[in-house]
């Protein structure tokens, strides 16, 4: 019977193998995709995108997710070094699979972020930029109040890219003179930052009464301004004029945007045109030239009540 | 160990496993470099999966592993940035491992509850812990130490013998500490009476208990052993990351079981046995490693350990029945 056994379990495995080896087969340059992130909408976007030109470029694309696990990152990058393809694409803060950087390094493959986080270790990361997406919403917000009035800010520091933004919005404010920040709010962003938000905004209106002591909310991301938004609706000062951007362009804020009410703006990342560039990076490299910057920007776009329906 | 050595379909496919890479990956799979490599990539699981085997003996379970490494790697984490320590995060990661897994140990064999609602009920209590302590953040960069993370870089030279290929090769010192753990673990169960104590409640734990073992503090003892084993696979993995997340040790829990699952497959009783969890686990590494290798999506893995897990009980089935 143990030869039976032996058989059954030896040759369904190892043709169950065969087959699935059959179907990658092998075609023109081959490069791996390495992310724990893949259930994410937004990656989805990026890897997509990049399979799309890929595809065109006639590479031959392997699409690794460890669905979450950052050291898996580290082992798989391990292997892909191994098999020396030619370049890896990682979509994981760069810090925390170091280790798996440096094997690839030693084994002279490229590696490339999508959006990523930048690192000596990298090529290049190709990601949004955070200064600029600040910098839009910021000067929307001064333009609609022509450069007067009292706005409350909602920030978040210990975040580096949302630190960078706050820090660009602060710039542009000072640099009106008539626009006073009423105050610089962190929200506690365990439950999402929706629910802390509101309630810190009923606050500040509950504190500034009077119509028109507060002409404009800015917020470094998305759900604040969603919890400030509620705030003001629910105190029934939502006919004041009250204007408040955010950044990221969820769904939930592009329905708030459309709809026509406080929440005016938001910043669409161009997820689809960061996968794409990827790709457009890694040509070049495939291609012999020497990528100089550590860091590649895709435009973003403010969305407002004009263009939220694209 | 030879004993456990009988041919079996599950050590079968484990060799045709390798053999199949070996051909399919001619200079790549089967290089000193590359089983290194395997080493230190299963070494987390390894420990967690040593670990299970000690409570999987008695015919228990312990849902909470994971957990447990992921608070283990944010306790170790939390006091480094108070102390800036890294003797004293290694000493308190290691204490809270041993405190949940007493925690276990008590709820099933003190106040009698069952080993799945329990260590269910610990598992959602470490993680949301977990959650709390890191305020539901990832702590890394200057917060971990860079003399914790070394642990997971550094290792010991061990040329000439296989360094036909470019460098030196390095032995890692988590591949050590996993080695270091299957040894104890193993000394435990085949050695020491506690280990034939473990194994005759599994068998039976009301005779056992008749035959006049202490059961309680037997199973509080070997779930105090699996909590510090999952204590020190999360220190691992958090050493290895350079970071600390309240979810990272999560996906060790299911691996962990499938790795002594298909142990058990091979052992003659069908029993957990370490050095045949090990085969687990390297048949769950060496898929992970070659099938990245030959391209292949990464989710089939899950599939060919789920098929191999239930092929290999599945033909002893058959087996017996055709024998009746």
């Amino acid at each position: 019977m143990n030869f039976v056994r032996r058989s059954v379990l030896g040759i369904a495995a190892v043709s169950a193998l065969a087959l699935m080896s059959g179907l990658a087969a092998a075609a023109g340059e081959k490069i791996t995709v390495i992310t724990p992130y893949l259930a994410q909408p937004g990656t989805q976007f990026y890897v997509e995108a990049f399979q799309e030109k890929a595809k065109a470029n006639g590479w031959e694309v392997n699409v690794v997710d460890t669905k979450g696990d950052v050291a898996a990152v580290i082992s798989r990058l391990e292997d892909a070094a191994n098999q020396k393809p030619a370049a890896i694409v990682i979509n994981v803060d760069p810090s925390q699979v170091a280790a798996g950087l440096e094997a690839a390094k030693a084994a002279g493959v490229p590696v490339f972020g999508m959006d990523a986080g930048a690192s000596p270790l990298l090529v290049t990361n190709v990601t949004s930029n955070g200064y600029s997406m600040a910098a839009d919403t910021a000067a929307y917000v001064s333009n609609r109040i022509n450069g007067k009035g009292n706005i409350v800010m909602f920030v978040f520091d210990a975040f580096p890219p949302v630190q960078q933004r706050g820090i660009i919005a602060d710039a542009i404010f000072k640099n009106s003179p008539d626009i006073k920040v009423l105050d610089r709010v962190t929200p506690d962003v365990k439950d999402g930052g929706i629910a802390d938000s509101r309630a810190k905004m009923e606050a500040i209106l509950a504190a500034n009464p009077d119509k028109g002591s507060i002409s404009a909310v800015w917020a470094a991301w998305d759900q604040p301004a969603l919890g400030a938004l509620q705030a003001i609706e629910a105190a029934g000062r939502g006919g004041e004029g009250i204007v408040i951007t955010g950044i990221d362009a969820n769904p939930e804020a592009r329905a708030a945007i459309g709809k026509g009410s406080n929440f005016e703006a938001s910043m669409a990342q161009d997820f689809k045109g960061i996968g794409g560039a990827v790709a457009d990076a890694v040509k070049r490299q495939i291609a012999g030239e020497k990528i100089v910057a550590s860091v590649i920007y895709v435009p973003t776009r403010l969305i407002t009540a004009a263009n939220v329906g694209e | 160990m030879l004993k456990s050595f009988q041919t079996y379909g599950t050590l079968v496919c484990f060799f045709g496993l390798l053999l199949f890479f070996w051909v399919m990956l001619p200079g790549t799979f089967m290089t000193g470099r590359n089983l290194i490599n395997i080493s230190q990539q299963v070494s987390m699981l390894a420990v967690t999966a040593f670990a299970m085997t000690m409570v999987m003996a008695m015919g228990d379970f312990d849902l909470s592993v994971g957990s447990m490494a992921s608070l283990a790697g944010i306790v170790a984490a939390v006091t480094f940035q108070l102390t800036g320590s890294v003797p004293l995060g290694i000493a308190a990661a290691l204490l809270v491992g041993i405190a949940g897994g007493a925690l276990n140990g008590f709820l099933v064999s003190y106040l009698g509850i069952l080993p799945f609602v329990a260590t269910l009920g610990t598992l959602t209590i470490l993680s949301g812990t977990a959650f709390l302590v890191s305020g539901g953040k990832t702590i890394f960069g200057g917060d971990i130490p860079a003399g914790f993370s070394a642990i997971a870089k550094g290792g010991i030279p061990i040329w000439p013998i296989w360094s036909s290929v470019d460098q030196v090769l390095i032995l890692p010192n988590l591949t050590i500490i996993a080695a270091i753990a299957l040894f104890i673990i193993w000394f435990i169960l085949q050695k020491m009476v506690f280990g034939r104590h473990v194994y005759a409640m599994g068998g039976n734990a009301e005779a056992a208990r008749l035959a006049g073992i202490n059961t309680r503090r037997t199973r509080l003892i070997a779930f105090c052993i699996t909590g510090l084993g999952a204590s020190i696979a999360g220190l691992m993995y958090a050493a290895r990351v350079a970071s600390a997340n309240p979810t990272q040790g999560s996906g060790l829990m299911l691996d962990a079981i499938a790795a002594v699952f298909l142990g058990m497959t091979i052992s003659r009783h069908g029993e957990p046995r370490v050095l045949n969890t090990l085969i687990g686990v390297l048949m769950i590494g060496i898929l992970s490693n070659g099938l990245t290798q030959l391209s292949v999506d990464s989710y089939v893995r899950d599939i060919l350990v789920g098929t191999i897990i239930i092929a290999a009980v599945a033909v002893g089935s058959v087996e017996r029945l055709l024998r009746n």
